[in-house]
């Protein structure tokens, strides 16, 4: 049998040989059943633990719970520093995601559409932010504001965070832009319109669930950005994550809990809203 | 891109120039910079007089202590991603086979959950379950099978538990896609010459997931070597790594110029890490190109 270079066919050769019929098939599927059962609640039960401690009111961290208040909940909302680093983080991520969707989906349009040289080849560049060490866009992006000496102005961390947040959006977009219909475009500049008119009316209205997909997740990767922002923050104007960071040196009481529920309820009113208007499935590829 | 060689870019291909110049400003010009800087022996704008050196790589090869953050970085790396792969390769497995769509749903949105919250609030969640009053030690003390509390925080297993947390989910990603590629017909055919679903799984299935195995450790080793939050809170600043260190240069010790070259290391390490990932995938898409 030394042509059998499939480790397929080798198995059904070897299946066939032998006939071991399977008796262990239902005690099989259990442990895979329960292996996986397991392995969720891995990963759930750690953001299951925070909403416990964010509504116990001992305060430090104590287990078993002694009761529920909302007392953290108040703390954080009259925390003006906590308060002032939310208000923060949402302006940058808005920013954020206003560049990152329009830089991106231009990109995108351009890649799959303006016949460029070395398409593949930009591509991989335009997404290798998402796999290089995000700490070193930082540290590099500090190490220029130093030498320019432009200080560590809000438009800078915005631009460390376009840079970080754009690869999902070309992503998005590029995935609807490939699935695409390009004689719909053909057919509307056939029928006279202008290519201004055709971009609005038939090319935008058809990438926009890709557009609209990777705008949401470069709201969400912005938001709970840390590496860049950690070298590009300036005190006193620091993003959630790194004040929470910040405080969590130090205290470990159920403020951090609060905060934290607030930021999981913010990203997944994001997801929920991001699966009903245009199915997550098709985006989550990696 | 045949087609694109044989036909002249169009007026769309402008598009690309916004893009092409938010990553030459604060991409290719800050890490060139940051090259520069690692060879250089001070600030060019505040010290007139600057030379180039190789002692800040020179310091980093010499010290021991330097070679073991080094170590200490790639070890958790390696110890996280083989975790990763042993937890994610199961539930991966499961949603690439699992035939209801609501349990597909159910199963996506329990991936992404963990994803979508934030690495500090995931290492805050880790710190409540670890420390020495948390809950894993409270129930197993009340429980009364150990008396005094295990070390569980400031140590790299702590650690590498946080990782894998944070990280399972890109391998189960990237897993999904590969496993649900392969033909579950193949898998079939084996059970029914009479091989055991265990059998057919390690003679059919696994060697065929292979390169998503390869792409997704070497996505989650890449990332996981390059992790600041978890080691250094979970660590409790005890256990250094390579992010760590190059932090502590630039906050603490004003270093500019060794931080870079530690910089210049990771990112080379990374670099590398790309171009492997990257054949691995296409090693996938080959596969399906052959079928």
């Amino acid at each position: 049998m030394q042509t059998t270079a499939s480790p397929s066919l080798t198995a059904v050769q070897q299946a066939a040989s032998a006939r071991t019929p399977g008796p262990i098939r239902p005690y099989g599927r259990y442990l895979y059943l329960a292996l996986n059962i397991a392995i969720l609640i891995f990963l759930l039960a750690p953001i299951a633990i925070v909403v416990v401690f964010a509504l116990n009111p001992t305060p430090f961290i104590q287990f078993p719970p002694v009761g529920v208040s909302l007392r953290w909940f108040e703390k954080f909302f009259a925390s003006r520093d906590f308060m002032h680093a939310l208000g923060f983080s949402l302006e940058v991520a808005v920013l954020t995601t206003l560049s990152a969707t329009v830089l991106g989906a231009s990109a995108a349009l351009a890649l799959a559409r303006g016949n460029l040289p070395g398409t593949r080849l930009i591509v991989a560049t335009m997404l290798s932010p998402l796999m290089l060490p995000a700490i070193l866009t930082g540290l590099a992006l500090f190490q220029t504001y130093v030498l320019l000496d432009v200080g560590r102005p809000t438009w800078g961390l915005v631009a460390g965070h376009t840079l970080v947040t754009l690869p999902y959006v070309v992503r998005t977009t590029l995935a609807v832009l490939h699935n695409f219909d390009t004689r719909l475009e053909e057919a509307a500049q056939n029928l006279g319109a202008s290519p201004v008119r055709t971009f609005f009316e038939v090319t935008l209205p058809l990438i926009k669930p890709g557009v609209l997909a990777g705008a949401i997740f470069a709201f969400i990767v912005s938001f709970d950005q840390f590496p860049v922002s950690l070298f590009l923050v300036s005190p006193g104007n620091e993003t959630l994550p790194v004040t929470l960071f910040n405080y969590l040196k130090f205290d470990l009481d159920g403020t951090i809990g609060a905060a934290s529920v607030v930021s999981i309820v913010l990203a997944f009113v994001v997801v929920i809203g991001l699966d009903r208007t245009v199915g997550l499935r098709s985006y989550v590829k990696l | 891109m045949s087609n694109a060689a044989t036909t002249r870019p169009n007026g769309l291909a402008l598009f690309i120039l916004p893009s092409a110049l938010l990553f030459a400003l604060f991409f290719f010009l800050p890490i060139g910079l940051m090259a520069l800087m690692s060879v250089l022996t001070g600030n060019p704008v505040v010290m007139p007089k600057v030379a180039f050196t190789t002692r800040h790589y020179g310091r980093m090869i010499g010290d021991p202590y330097y070679l073991e953050v080094i170590w200490t970085t790639i070890r958790i790396g390696l110890v996280t991603t083989l975790v990763a792969l042993a937890i994610g390769y199961p539930l991966a497995h499961w949603m690439a086979r699992i035939k209801s769509r609501t349990g597909h749903a159910l199963l996506l949105m329990a991936v992404l959950a963990p994803m979508l919250t934030g690495i500090v609030v995931r290492t805050f969640a880790w710190m409540t379950l670890l420390s020495d009053k948390g809950v894993v030690n409270q129930t197993l003390i009340s429980l009364g099978l150990i008396a005094q509390p295990l070390k569980l925080m400031y140590t790299e297993t702590g650690i590498v538990v946080g990782l894998v947390h944070i990280y399972v989910p890109f391998m189960v990603l990237t897993l999904t896609g590969v496993i649900g590629r392969i033909d579950e017909r193949l898998e079939q055919a084996a059970e029914n010459l009479g091989a055991s679903p265990l059998r057919a799984f390690l003679e059919v299935t696994l060697p065929l997931s292979l390169p998503g195995i390869l792409a997704g450790s070497l996505l989650v080793f890449a990332l996981a070597i390059s992790a600041y939050v978890t080691p250094i809170l979970l660590g409790g600043f005890q256990i250094m790594t390579l992010p760590i260190l190059i932090y502590q240069q630039i906050s603490a010790n004003f270093n500019v110029g060794f931080a870079a070259a530690l910089g210049i290391v990771l990112l080379v390490i990374s670099l590398l890490l790309v171009i492997a990932y990257n054949r691995a995938l296409g090693l996938v898409s080959g596969q399906r190109e052959l079928q």
